[in-house]
């Protein structure tokens, strides 16, 4: 997978050059707009992630290239502008995500993932599986094994937004935005609650948990082997 | 709209200085007008009152040279050839028996008193009947005879009616002169006056661009308007610096913080890294998540603070977004040992920022939560009172004094005693800025006991939620992985 990253902070885009390569991406780095728009044109990347505020051209207006260029590459855009004006404006030019800095890396890594996992897995599946966890969507019928497991159509929510992601790292902001719509941090440990009750309907008296906390991240669902 | 402020004009206080100058102006007219009447009334009476006298005088002379049998000719002659017309005369005896003159008897019972007595004669000219009214001068002859010299009023009655009639429409005339011309007068004031209100209320919520109209006539109106425009020139200005001000600060504090947070990453990613420092490097990023989260919150609330106004606001239902957020904190509640309900309308629209909404709902109810202690209860209803919705979220906790109400809503106002409670003392002052921003009002009052914090946003629109764009708007906001699929392709 090759990611091309447009930051003129390059003190901070050497350390997230560094991380990314170490989870196993191939990373070109592009120092203002102008190069990372010429960069992006002339090579085949499978996601891009620009800061927003560039030295030449700024982040939304390489997004404007990009499409104009019928270029659908997904875009995150970074920035240090963190309104939800900010927000819409930065999607509306057509950016696939939006991460205001600062981040966490594990948030940037957990969204470079769900991008460029996204491009793959565009099936409409209506049941969706992991081990012996099954869900139903058509019917809106969530069982483990044998057992039917009864869950409020929020829980089902959540439920579907982990199972769509399996394997895969999903950040407690992923969730709010995802599963809720919420584009802000609540104070409150509103995430691990409802995770927490989750687990509760579908791992408990399992022998083999599905949901599993990853340190720093976030979430996880699925099947581990001991 | 405009119906209210056609009424309001009544109130307005153009309208109320006519209508004292239309007083004023009638008081005058009626002063002059009238007193010019009776002064004409008493001249007209004077002159009548000379001839009288003058007369009289005559005749009298006449008794003393001629005696009664001179008088009586005299009088007759003035009846038959040269008298004046509408002369009254007559000579009675000492019994008031009639002895010469133009009338059949004596009109008073005796000597009158007045020094003018009236009365009335019934004319008996041929053919026609009429009622004359007489003013009369009295006097007693030295032998006890008595003499009335009179004149007919009702020529000067008739004219003097005349001249009252015109009086009286001259004052009404008046009146109603200067009462439409302080009616159009106030009318026009106030319709400037309103122009310049409308568009300051405009300006007020947030529309940008809008100007008082100058109407090129150079008066007062326009000079005001002029300034008030300069005013308005100079506050967009500064609102624009502000806003990149806020860009750059936003940016220059932010990208450090980043690069903090960033190389504090990957020092955590080492392989070699002790154990023994994990846990304060993790520490010290956590500070560095609050110091931004604190930072992004005054960025908010600042910006909100600077009058700009709600970029993209879209028609939300504020009562299905209390139902979802009362959904989602509700195993929060309980897990601490508190129960929260909603019973909010749905259907009750305002215009606005979803998120902002959210996060205002979403920073009363953690208030709620953080500050009731197990076992209490925390209320979230959403009502349509007439043109406004309410948004009111309730419990029964400790609350807050009055004092502490009134701080509540100012940066950095944490409630004194309650400081072992981990807060940032933004999240009030976060809630003022967005009901600020939605021209909303935000009132604590006590919940008896507790604490009830009532939101009261405008706008409110009855619609059916089928026809209304709130469900598609969060959309835009999507920055989920999920809603995203399927854009940029």
């Amino acid at each position: 997978m090759h990611i091309l990253l447009i930051e003129d902070d390059t003190e901070a885009a050497r350390v997230l050059v560094k991380g990314l390569r170490e989870s196993g991406y191939a990373v070109d780095h592009a120092a203002d707009g102008r190069e990372g728009l010429a960069r992006a044109l002339s090579s085949k990347f499978d996601l891009i992630v620009t800061d927003r505020m560039l030295p030449h051209v700024d982040g939304l207006a390489i997004i404007q290239q990009l499409r104009r260029a019928r270029l659908a590459t997904p875009v995150l855009v970074l920035s240090a502008l963190g309104t939800v004006d900010d927000r819409i404006r930065g999607l509306k030019a057509g950016g696939d995500d939006y991460l205001t800095k600062p981040f966490a890396f594990a948030e940037l890594l957990a969204r470079v993932e769900a991008l460029l996992r996204r491009r793959s897995s565009a099936v409409e599946a209506t049941v969706l599986r992991v081990a012996d966890l099954e869900f139903d969507l058509l019917a809106r019928k969530v069982t483990r094994g044998a057992e039917e497991i009864e869950l409020t159509a929020r829980e089902q929510k959540l439920l579907e937004f982990l199972m769509r992601r399996e394997g895969q790292v999903v950040t407690r902001t992923m969730l709010l935005e995802g599963v809720w719509d919420l584009h802000f941090d609540p104070q409150s440990n509103l995430v691990d609650v409802h995770i927490s009750r989750l687990r509760q309907a579908i791992d408990r008296g399992a022998e083999r948990p599905l949901i599993h906390t990853v340190r720093g991240s976030g979430y996880v669902l699925r099947e581990e082997d001991d | 709209m405009k119906e209210a402020r056609r009424w309001g004009l009544f109130k307005t206080s153009a309208f109320r200085m006519s209508m004292g100058y239309t007083l004023l102006v009638t008081l005058a007219v009626c002063v002059t007008l009238g007193s010019t009447y009776l002064l004409t009334q008493s001249i007209i009476q004077g002159d009548v009152d000379l001839i009288l006298d003058a007369e009289l005088k005559s005749l009298e002379n006449q008794y003393v040279r001629s005696g009664i049998p001179g008088v009586t000719d005299e009088i007759n002659l003035r009846i038959d050839s040269w008298g004046r017309i509408g002369a009254v005369y007559m000579l009675a005896g000492p019994k008031f028996e009639r002895l010469a003159g133009n009338i059949t008897n004596w009109p008073f019972d005796g000597g009158p008193a007045e020094p003018w007595p009236e009365f009335r004669i019934e004319s008996i000219e041929p053919g026609q009947r009429s009622v004359h009214p007489v003013r009369a001068a009295v006097r007693k002859l030295p032998n006890g005879d008595w003499l009335l010299v009179g004149t007919d009023m009702s020529q000067d009655r008739r004219y003097a009616r005349t001249f009252q009639v015109a009086t009286l429409w001259g004052i009404g005339l008046s009146i109603l002169a200067a009462a439409i011309a302080g009616f159009s007068f106030s009318f026009r004031l106030a319709r400037r006056v309103g122009d310049v209100t409308d568009t300051c209320v405009r300006i007020m919520s947030g529309e940008e661009g809008h100007r008082l109209p100058v109407t090129g006539t150079s008066d007062e109106f326009d000079a005001l308007a002029a300034s008030v425009n300069r005013v308005l020139d100079r506050l967009e200005e500064q609102t624009r610096t502000l806003r990149a001000t806020f860009d750059s600060v936003a940016h220059d504090l932010r990208a450090p913080l980043h690069r903090l947070r960033t190389r504090m990453d990957a020092v955590l990613r080492l392989p070699t890294l002790e154990p023994g420092i994990r846990e304060p490097v993790e520490s010290a990023l956590r500070e560095v998540d609050r110091l931004q989260r604190t930072l992004a919150t005054l960025l908010q609330i600042a910006l909100a603070e600077s009058g700009a106004a709600l970029a993209s606001p879209a028609p939300v239902d504020i009562g299905e977004l209390a139902d979802e957020l009362v959904e989602l904190f509700e195993p929060v509640a309980r897990e601490r040992g508190l129960t929260l309900t909603g019973h909010p309308d749905h259907g009750v629209i305002v215009q606005g920022n979803r998120q902002l909404l959210a996060q205002l709902i979403t920073n009363l109810l953690e208030n709620a939560l953080k500050y009731v202690p197990p076992g209490g209860r925390i209320e979230v209803a959403v009502k349509r009172l007439g043109e406004r919705a309410h948004l009111v979220i309730s419990d029964n906790g400790p609350g807050m004094s009055a004092e502490e109400r009134q701080r509540a809503g100012q940066p950095f106002a944490r409630v004194g005693h309650r400081s072992g409670i981990e807060g940032s003392g933004l999240g009030l002052s976060l809630v003022a800025a967005i009901a600020r921003l939605h021209r909303a009002r935000l009132t604590l009052e006590s919940n008896d006991p507790g604490l009830r914090a009532v939101v009261s946003l405008p706008g409110s629109v009855a619609r059916l939620p089928s026809d209304s764009p709130a469900k598609t708007a969060p959309a835009l906001f999507a920055g989920g992985t999920e809603q995203a699929s399927g854009r940029g392709r």
